[in-house]
């Protein structure tokens, strides 16, 4: 039962944290929406703009841009949340495979990619596939697949391509500990006992461990998919969304319109759909969080 | 024999993975790691030199010197991330607190708000954080990163230290109560205690979120060298100086040391803070 004493304590406990999150993270969404329903261009001054209401959406819908961005960062998803799990597993069932010794080394340098800020990441990556005197493109040549180093960042499908690879460079750092934890919680003699009936590694993999991961790898497939619809730094550090516009996402998207061609009510559009998309992953989410959460009452 | 073989073929697999793994997750930073010692310009040479001639460390001296200042950006990360990280702390612990353990009406409506905070994209709140913070007039300032960066790691961190919290059998207090301890020593010698992994793992994972943080960073430091973090001094050399690499190499290590060294001595709390609830 709720006792006046508790209810008290436990206000003041918690309204600190809620008035940090309603003035850094509410309100800007609502103000956000907001000003995608007014005329905004050059000024955030919505009180003294012309109010629109979904002239700015109809605009972006109309736009072939908006749906060549919003298809791109769907396509973006999928490729990377599929590479980042199985090179993920991979990973995990590496450490798994090595000896005690190895293993201790090997998740210490697989959690590395993983502690480099996403935006360095990107510029590391630039380096590393420049067309000049970039290793990638060098070894390429030398090993005869290609006559010419390929120009990564300049052609539109290298460009995404370059994309994926240095996001999913981290990505599989971070799906391989998700992974680790669940293959740590399947019990031993039940590979053993799967090893004596004599089954291959491959078909263990498929009917035991795979089946018996499932629920972590739906989890790591949430996490995953949350990130990447929001992808941002990798794209501006990487590409820029270059060629043009055409490796933009939705969050970089909206980033330069918002600070580049100074449209917040446009960007503003933009931000919201990207909102929308998340939202759409975050139910399933929250929905986990209400399992976790199953106090005593 | 045949197990001998087994152990052999396990052997050459085991070593054959390792050196696969090392190269997948090291090759980009050995990359840049290379090009930091070589003589500034010689990093355009064609064909591509994967060991230069005459290493030299003149490009550490140059980002530390007086035109790059890299540790200037180094300081102010750790002057941002330690302040958000106590911020966080103090926010997380108090409303994982009521929200674990305290019975009250609203308990359930402020775990969702919490928690559903922590799904907002960053792109749907950068436009009105920034007119916010340029009407308090934080923009350039250390405030402008470190206030919104709180609230951005409050939602995962009072989901890792409620879990813990939650955990704690309701007897103990009782017990300490019984014992004459007032509510707020059972909470210093009782709940936080046992809570303190829990605490350091959100800690620890608060801290790196605000080091690799970039869009807000980026934003409010509008090129101000003295306050920018890593990410953004890394970022702004990388295109200011496209034609010195070996500069900008050179700054990348040096920013990177003190984050992969700090995530490499907690790892077991990063881990278990990445993995904790996702695996449950």
């Amino acid at each position: 039962m709720a006792s006046k004493d508790d209810t008290r304590v436990a206000i003041l406990f918690i309204v600190p944290a809620l008035f940090f999150l309603t003035v850094f993270n509410y309100y800007p969404i609502i103000q956000t929406f907001i000003y995608s329903v007014f005329d905004l261009d050059l000024t955030t001054d919505w009180l003294n703009s012309e109010f629109i209401g979904m002239e700015n959406y109809r605009r972006v819908m109309m736009s072939s841009q908006f749906w060549y961005t919003f298809s791109f960062t769907l396509g973006f998803t999928a490729v990377v949340v599929i590479l980042d799990l199985s090179i993920g597993t991979a990973l995990a069932l590496s450490t798994f495979y090595v000896g005690p010794v190895m293993r201790g080394v090997l998740r210490a340098i697989i959690i590395i990619p993983w502690a480099i800020p996403k935006v360095i990441q990107a510029s590391m990556w630039k380096w590393m596939l420049n067309s000049d005197v970039g290793p990638i493109g060098d070894m390429l040549v030398r090993l005869g697949i290609v006559q010419e180093p390929p120009l990564f960042l300049v052609d539109q499908f290298l460009a995404m391509g370059s994309i994926v690879l240095a996001y999913s460079w981290k990505g599989a750092s971070m799906a391989a500990f998700f992974m680790m934890g669940g293959l740590a919680l399947i019990p031993n003699d039940v590979i053993e006992a799967a090893k004596i009936d004599g089954a291959k590694a491959l078909r263990r993999f498929f009917y035991i461990i795979l089946p018996m991961v499932l629920p972590t790898l739906s989890v790591a497939t949430l996490y995953r998919s949350r990130d990447a619809l929001r992808v941002f730094d990798v794209v501006y550090g990487l590409t820029g969304g270059g060629p043009g516009t055409k490796t933009d996402t939705l969050s970089s998207f909206a980033y330069k319109t918002y600070f580049e061609y100074a449209q917040f009510g446009r960007g503003s559009a933009y931000a919201v759909v990207t909102f929308i998309l998340v939202v759409i992953v975050g139910v399933f989410y929250i929905d986990r969080i209400k399992k976790n959460f199953s106090f005593k009452e | 024999m045949k197990k001998k073989h087994r152990i052999i073929r396990h052997r050459i697999l085991s070593t054959l993975l390792f050196v696969l793994i090392t190269f997948w997750c090291l090759a980009p930073l050995v990359w840049i790691g290379i090009t930091s010692v070589k003589p500034q310009g010689t990093e355009y040479k064609i064909p591509v030199e994967y060991w230069p001639e005459n290493p030299t460390i003149e490009n550490y001296g140059v980002v530390l010197g007086e035109k790059f200042r890299v540790q200037q950006s180094i300081f102010n990360s750790i002057i941002v991330s330690s302040t958000a990280l106590i911020g966080t702390l103090i926010l997380s612990i108090f409303s994982a607190y009521a929200i674990a353990r305290l019975r009250f009406r609203f308990r359930y409506h402020s775990l969702y708000f919490i928690q559903i905070a922590g799904m907002i994209p960053p792109i749907v709140v950068i436009g009105p954080t920034f007119v916010l913070l340029r009407h308090f007039g934080l923009l350039r300032t250390y405030w402008a990163m470190i206030l919104p960066n709180m609230a951005y790691a409050v939602p995962l961190a009072s989901f890792l230290i409620a879990s813990y919290f939650a955990n704690i059998p309701f007897d103990l207090e009782d017990a300490a109560k019984i014992d004459g301890c007032g509510s707020t020593r059972i909470v210093w010698n009782v709940v936080l205690p046992i809570a303190a992994p829990g605490i350091f793992s959100a800690g620890v994972l608060a801290f790196l979120g605000c080091w690799g943080e970039f869009m807000l960073a980026f934003t409010v430091t509008l090129g101000k060298k003295s306050v920018e973090t890593v990410p953004v001094a890394i970022l702004n050399m990388s295109q200011a100086f496209q034609l010195q690499w070996t500069w900008v190499s050179a700054g990348t290590i040096i920013s990177l040391i003190p984050i992969v060294v700090a995530v490499l001595v907690f790892q077991r709390y990063v881990v278990r803070g990445l993995t904790n609830g996702a695996v449950k």
